[in-house]
């Protein structure tokens, strides 16, 4: 059996919606998180040597200058926007695996009072490859995603009931969290009435738009016997894709069965294998939820249902406390908060650790994924101690 | 009656081009709508780049897009501003049933809304930019 790293420290400010978190700055948030994932794990900032990013990372001088880390042996970054999200626990992982570093903080951050990155397709420098989307009027990735849930519709019958039913899912499990920035219990006929923004997404589709900032500290398996929270393992961590989805909603010539995806197929493949495990044996699902749509796709490229039945699946009842496979628990990004993937992966150190809000009986395998968005994407399987 | 789809404000729009994409750019200018393929394995592709994704041969042929159809669509509303009212607009993804391979992002302009859908024939227009002609596309007339 390979060696196993583990997630031994999680820490979080609280969640702000957009603009809210002033005036603390961004680098303050970050250093909170820090501070309070080392706190968790019972180390101290001296133990750190190592920091792994995505979405183009912070700068590790700055950190590391700022919270007196003594010195770094790792500081990298998953060339990814939101689909690198899980891909820091890759990093990390190969890290303290291969004896780089000893212990490794993973850093995701952010802050959109300046920068919405809704309008992300509008505000990005024109290039000759890029130039179409703007060309088009095509201004942020949800009305890009939009496109591709309408051909999911098209070809498979997938409703809007089911968009519907993973955003109620996602505001029933907020409810009970008070981190969560939506909590109002959601009801079928309000998200109907709801404002259209890219016609089949209506505004309830699209996720929060939060301030905040998340750390977690991983150590090999080995220590993390000896520090003060019950371990939770990666079993299993990847990034990258496949040339058929490449640049994603950038692109939007992938091939016909890829265009009605969510692109994880190809990191489900890779986590699954490396962890030995079936989607029959994950005990809870923490999809990257920007979009409602891209959970129902992603239920499909992961496995928990065949190509094409997402929408069936989740109008049945399959994501809810309960069901086949519960996914978000925490409310997610459309109803907890958005930090880019973040969240997720401390409601599945949550989750098995035995420690979550809305704690699902037995959870000993978490499921995380990063963004569909263009490639590197990104995946893991966490374990958590017998 | 359905509200018309509205074409984005592309005039101050400045198109960036390289070697690789100026033929399109400049073929448009002339009003005609062409597609990139491989010189050598003549397969479709987009956008226009330095290497074919199949072969990885340099070589590309232009070649007229041929007839129009929507592949997918999108609507979205425009708030409108002090110079002009809401509207709705409709990015939408075009393809090409002799160029295999191409989808072009595009607006759908002119259309009532409730009658534009996957699949429906599309015309060729055009809008234009602070440097070069954008292609847009209506429904095509139904027939009588």
């Amino acid at each position: 059996m390979k060696p196993e790293a583990a997630i031994v420290g999680i820490g979080a400010t609280p969640y702000y919606f957009r603009g809210e978190s002033a005036p603390q700055t961004l680098y303050e948030l970050i250093g909170k998180a820090a501070l309070a994932a080392v706190a968790d794990a019972g180390l101290t900032i001296s133990d750190i040597d190592g920091l792994a990013f995505y979405a183009s990372g912070f700068e590790p001088g700055l950190i590391t200058e700022a919270l007196g880390i003594p010195e770094l042996n790792f500081a990298s970054v998953v060339s990814a926007q939101g689909g690198g999200s899980a891909g820091i626990l890759d990093l990390a992982a190969m890290a303290v695996e291969t004896g780089r570093a000893k212990a490794v903080l993973c850093i995701g951050a952010c802050q959109q009072s300046e920068n919405r990155y809704g309008l992300a397709l509008s505000r990005m420098a024109a290039t000759p490859d890029n130039i179409w989307s703007q060309a088009a009027g095509l201004k942020g990735p949800g009305q890009a995603l939009s496109l591709l849930a309408r051909r999911h519709m098209h070809r498979f019958g997938t409703r809007r009931e089911a968009f519907a039913e993973v955003v109620m899912a996602s505001r029933a499990y907020a409810a009970s969290r008070p981190t969560a920035l939506r909590r109002k219990p959601l009801a079928l006929d309000e998200y109907m009435a709801a404002p259209m923004l890219a016609d089949p997404l209506c505004r309830l589709d699209f996720c929060l738009e939060t301030d905040g900032a998340l750390a977690f500290l991983v150590t090999s398996g080995e220590r993390a016997r000896d520090l003060a929270q019950r371990p939770v393992y990666i079993a299993a961590s990847a990034h990258g894709g496949e040339r058929g989805w490449g640049r994603s909603f950038f692109w939007l010539n992938m091939p016909d069965e890829l265009f009605t995806s969510a692109g994880g197929e190809h990191t489900a493949r890779r986590l699954f294998a490396q962890a030995g495990i079936t989607p029959a044996e994950v005990d809870v699902a923490l999809l990257y939820d920007h979009f409602s749509p891209l959970v129902v796709m992603q239920l499909e490229d992961y496995g928990f249902c065949p190509r094409g039945e997402g929408g069936a699946f989740v109008e049945s009842g399959a994501i809810r406390a309960g069901g086949t496979i519960p996914v978000n628990p925490h409310g997610g990004h459309l109803s907890e908060a958005y930090v880019i993937g973040m969240t997720h992966i401390r409601e599945a150190v949550e989750q098995l650790r035995g420690q979550a809000v809305n704690q699902l009986p037995d959870a000993r395998f978490a499921l995380v994924t990063g963004g569909p968005a263009p490639i590197p994407m990104s995946g893991a399987i966490l374990r958590a101690e017998r | 009656m359905s509200e018309i789809s509205t074409a984005p404000d592309l005039s101050a729009l400045v198109v960036p081009m390289d070697v690789w994409t100026r033929p399109f750019w400049d073929a448009a200018a002339q009003g005609d709508l062409k597609l990139v393929r491989c010189g050598a394995c003549r397969r479709y592709r987009w956008p226009p780049g330095p290497f074919c994704p199949h072969c990885r041969s340099q070589s590309v042929e232009w070649t007229a897009s041929g007839p129009a159809v929507i592949y997918s669509f999108t609507v979205v509303p425009d708030r409108g501003g002090p110079d002009r009212p809401p509207s709705l607009q409709v990015p939408a993804l075009v393809e090409f049933p002799e160029a295999d391979g191409v989808r072009l992002l595009a607006a759908i302009v002119d259309a009532p809304i409730d009658q534009i859908a996957i699949g429906a024939r599309l015309e060729l227009a055009w809008s234009a930019a602070a440097n070069a002609q954008i292609p847009v596309f209506r429904l095509a007339e139904t027939a009588p």
